[in-house]
């Protein structure tokens, strides 16, 4: 039987507990008027607990370094879609 | 101990098999990524074109069963990673457990996600069905409820393929075929899990949060 | 000496001989042959679009077939020959065949999931097909909205959907390669000694993964756009329809390299062979591939230069677009290098990647007229255009599927065909080739525009060549079909390496053995091995790898 080294029950439940200060954060910025920030700050925020997720429940913390790439070109071709189509959308009028 | 780890032939050993596994839906995940992605950025194109629309239309949706959802979501999540993590251990029962926590709690989702449905439906907020907004960017407001459905749409799709995923999981653990030595669809599933909840992360703030000021 | 050698195993034809053996197998080897025919009736069905649409602009007045005819003849044509000949040629039949072979793996990581593949090719197939038999579609291949969304009367959703089936039949192809080549490759094979054309398959792969899904994406939101009247695209909705070309050329541009790609890696493996001379400048040749396939990503606004986008925008995609033209320089004088002071053998195979060589960079320099923002607007949507593709997709991957066809025949099929017709035939698709696209440089360069089913009269003589051109084109196609089914039954048994070449699928039987090799071969040299290590003396047996392994390792009769 080989024995697989996996992370403490308080790590997840910890990381838990940070999405859900984070969840309760982009809630209550929601209502401070903050113009083009809200949306930064929700966005930001939205990366983060993806990060969490990514790193510690989907474990690409410690995960070989091809998987790392492989989830790295998701994230930076739709990267490439969004960026380079918004030269367009943003700079239209 | 279960059966002894079946390989299959194009493979030299378990290792090699679930690394193959592992890197295999990986890359199908990167692929989901950019399928979920190109909705994204519909989105925000017709979110530059029309701000002032999205910022109405967005008020118009259900804040608080759309934040409580995204908290059942997120905790299903941590069902499913501690799953994974039972399994690895060969904790069987807790692995069972755990799984079918994640589906009853994707449930859960679901059945608020169509409450919110049937309350916008309601509200007269359905394109094509029966939309009855009236006054200034009607139109626009109408296409922002079309991202809304449609991105919802295909993301509770998605989460009820993960549902019968995670019970066929737990069946098959019930039924004894996972142990330390091969976990491989768990954890792959779990992954899976885990994607569809972050496409959640940010359907959250794009759809229910762009004004609430 | 290799009959002396024959693997325990019969070969992968012998496993069975009912149609369920051939439709049920996961042998990557099986199909492979699956996909060959399969693509090969579909090339057949798009030729004959293309007939059609030369012959109805032999005369200028359209004397063949109507206008609304014409649209769906051409549209007919794009739909079948991009996403179901060009995009699975030469990964889906080759790669298939090749990957596991070249890197020393008994099959691909997911066998099922490679029949999975052809069975959705299939599917998408019968559906696009039934599209196109139930009264056609007329928005062209690109399905450009609102036009697709709003004013078409055709089947456009039926035929988006078989586009989208297939569109995964790709990513699953393109999934399976990924891993293959990460995970299955023999002991002793490192990145740096994979042959080229795995490197081509391995940044064919990529694309597959990342830019079909946005394909698919986009045709959803078209397919409810046009069922439901509420969307993103049509103007009149609020929508913008460049959106959907931003999205769709994500996809389109990059798959253009899906279709050039697996081309390079052919080019490299069958020039160095007839040349008889290691490739010259092996790894900025494996970069180049994937340099490519990342630039490639980046350049997709170069098809939307005159509809709209902004001028930015216009200045962002015009500098990408000419970046990509450097790795591909490379590859172009990389293969000249390898040519220089080789010892060129002319066999059919080499006649068509020579063709190949000086018709690809034909089109890609074309490709720079239209990359440049001024030019592009005499240029777009110009038969100036279809010249430029033609000469990229049919002048470059065609050639190069033929030319990978009859090169690997005998590894595939055992038998040898005859090689004087093969020659023959390569040179009436070179020249039939050129009299159809060339005349077309000149007609969009003098105005004639693209997708018209009249043009004024004083461009007759133009497409009068052209439609010979086709003529010829059609017959060069056809040859090879009559002697390589020929030569299945009367051709002469194909030794293990019938052209001396250098590569692990060399090394195993003709037709190779159900699990590819007697056993696994240890790797302990890089791919090409046609030059002894020092001395100006050929020796063919210098450094050939693989050595350690009983059994697989076949004769090198042939040229050497």
């Amino acid at each position: 039987m080989i024995t697989h080294p996996v992370p403490a029950i308080r790590t997840y439940v910890l990381v838990w507990v940070g999405l859900i200060v984070l969840l309760l954060l982009t809630l209550g910025s929601a209502f401070i008027p903050l113009g083009w920030g809200n949306a930064a700050i929700n966005l930001a925020i939205a990366v983060a607990k993806s990060l969490l997720v990514i790193f510690f429940y989907m474990h690409l913390r410690s995960a070989h370094y091809v998987l790392r790439i492989a989830a790295t070109a998701g994230f930076f071709w739709l990267a490439i879609l969004l960026g380079l189509s918004l030269t367009d959308f943003v700079t239209r009028y | 101990m279960t059966e002894a780890v079946v390989v299959d032939r194009q493979f030299d050993d378990p290792l090699q098999q679930r690394k193959a596994s592992d890197l295999g839906m990986w890359v199908f995940l990167a692929t989901e990524i950019l399928f979920l992605g190109a909705m994204f950025v519909a989105y925000t194109a017709s979110r530059i074109h029309h701000p002032e629309a999205f910022a109405i239309a967005s008020r118009l949706t259900n804040l608080t069963l759309g934040s409580i959802n995204t908290g059942v979501l997120l905790t299903s999540s941590l069902m499913m990673a501690l799953s994974v993590r039972s399994t690895k251990l060969g904790l069987r029962t807790a692995s069972i457990v755990f799984l079918l926590a994640t589906a009853v709690l994707g449930l859960a989702f679901l059945g608020i996600k169509f409450t919110e449905y049937y309350l916008d439906w309601r509200d007269h907020l359905v394109p094509v069905i029966d939309f009855a907004h009236r006054g200034p960017h009607a139109g626009e407001i109408e296409t922002f409820f079309y991202l809304y459905f449609f991105m919802t749409g295909v993301h509770s799709i998605h989460l009820f393929i993960g549902i019968v995923m995670v019970l066929v999981l737990a069946w098959m653990a019930w039924r004894r075929h996972y142990s330390p030595d091969y976990f491989t669809p768990v954890e792959l599933g779990g992954l899976y899990w885990h994607l569809v909840d972050i496409v959640w992360i940010f359907l959250y703030p794009l759809l229910y949060l762009v004004s609430r000021t | 000496m290799s009959t002396l050698m024959l693997p325990v195993r019969g070969n992968y034809l012998d496993e069975g001989f009912s149609l369920w053996s051939w439709l049920s197998s996961v042998d990557h080897k099986r199909i492979a042959i699956l996909y060959t025919i399969s693509i090969t009736m579909f090339f057949f069905v798009g030729g004959v679009a293309a007939s059609l649409i030369r012959l109805n602009l032999v005369t200028p007045t359209g004397d063949f077939v109507s206008a609304e005819t014409y649209n769906k003849l051409f549209t007919m044509h794009g739909v079948i020959m991009v996403w179901f000949f060009l995009i699975p040629s030469i990964p889906s039949t080759l790669g298939n065949f090749l990957v596991p072979l070249m890197i020393g793996a008994r099959d691909m990581a997911f066998p099922r999931l490679n029949l999975a593949s052809w069975y959705l090719y299939i599917g998408g197939g019968l559906f696009t097909v039934g599209a196109l038999i139930a009264g056609g579609v007329d928005t062209g291949w690109t399905f450009y909205t609102p036009y697709s969304t709003m004013f078409s009367n055709t089947h456009v959703i039926a035929a988006a959907a078989g586009v989208f089936i297939v569109g995964f039949s790709s990513i699953l192809t393109g999934i399976n390669f990924i891993v293959t080549i990460h995970k299955m490759r023999a002991p002793g094979m490192t990145w740096f000694r994979l042959p080229l054309f795995i490197w081509s398959m391995y940044a064919t792969a990529i694309i597959f993964v990342l830019a079909t899904p946005v394909l698919a994406m986009t045709l959803f939101l078209l397919a409810i756009e046009r069922f439901a009247g509420v969307g993103v695209f049509d103007p009149a909705l609020g929508g913008d329809p460049l959106l959907f070309q931003h999205l769709f050329w994500f996809y389109s541009h990059p798959a253009v390299y899906v279709m050039i790609l697996p081309a390079m890696g052919v080019a490299s493996e069958i020039i160095t062979c007839f040349a008889r001379k290691n490739v010259f400048a092996y790894r900025s040749m494996a970069f180049a591939v994937l340099a490519i396939a990342v630039i490639g990503f980046l350049v997709w606004g170069h098809h939307m230069f005159v509809a709209g986008t902004s001028v930015y925008s216009s200045i962002v995609f015009s500098i990408l677009s000419f970046l990509v033209a450097i790795p591909s320089a490379i590859k172009v004088f990389n293969w000249t290098a390898t040519l220089y002071k080789g010892s060129i053998h002319f066999e059919a195979p080499m006649l068509y990647l020579l063709g190949f060589v000086g018709l690809f960079t034909v089109g890609g320099m074309t490709g720079l007229f239209l990359a440049s923002l001024a030019l592009d607007v005499h240029l777009h949507d110009t038969y100036f255009v279809i010249a430029h593709f033609h000469y990229i997709m049919v002048g470059g991957s065609v050639m190069a599927f033929l030319g990978a066809i009859h090169f690997w025949w005998p590894k595939i099929t055992g038998r040898m065909y005859s090689d004087r017709w093969a020659r023959f035939a390569a040179i009436v698709v070179f020249i039939g080739f050129n009299l159809t696209f060339f005349p077309q440089f000149v007609l969009g360069y003098l105005g004639m525009p693209r997708r018209y089913h009249e043009y004024p009269p004083e461009f007759q003589v133009l497409n009068v060549l052209s439609s010979a051109g086709a003529s010829v084109l059609a017959v060069g196609y056809l040859l090879p079909l009559l002697y390589l089914l020929w030569s299945l039954k009367y051709g002469p048994r194909a030794t293990a390496n019938p052209w001396g070449a250098t590569g692990l699928e060399w090394q195993t039987s003709s037709p190779p053995p159900v699990d590819n090799f007697a056993s696994i071969p240890i790797v302990t040299a890089p791919p090409y091995q046609y030059e002894p290590p020092e001395g100006p003396h050929p020796n063919p047996s210098a450094g050939q790898k693989g050595e350690g392994s009983e059994g697989a390792v076949g004769a090198r009769d042939g040229l050497s």
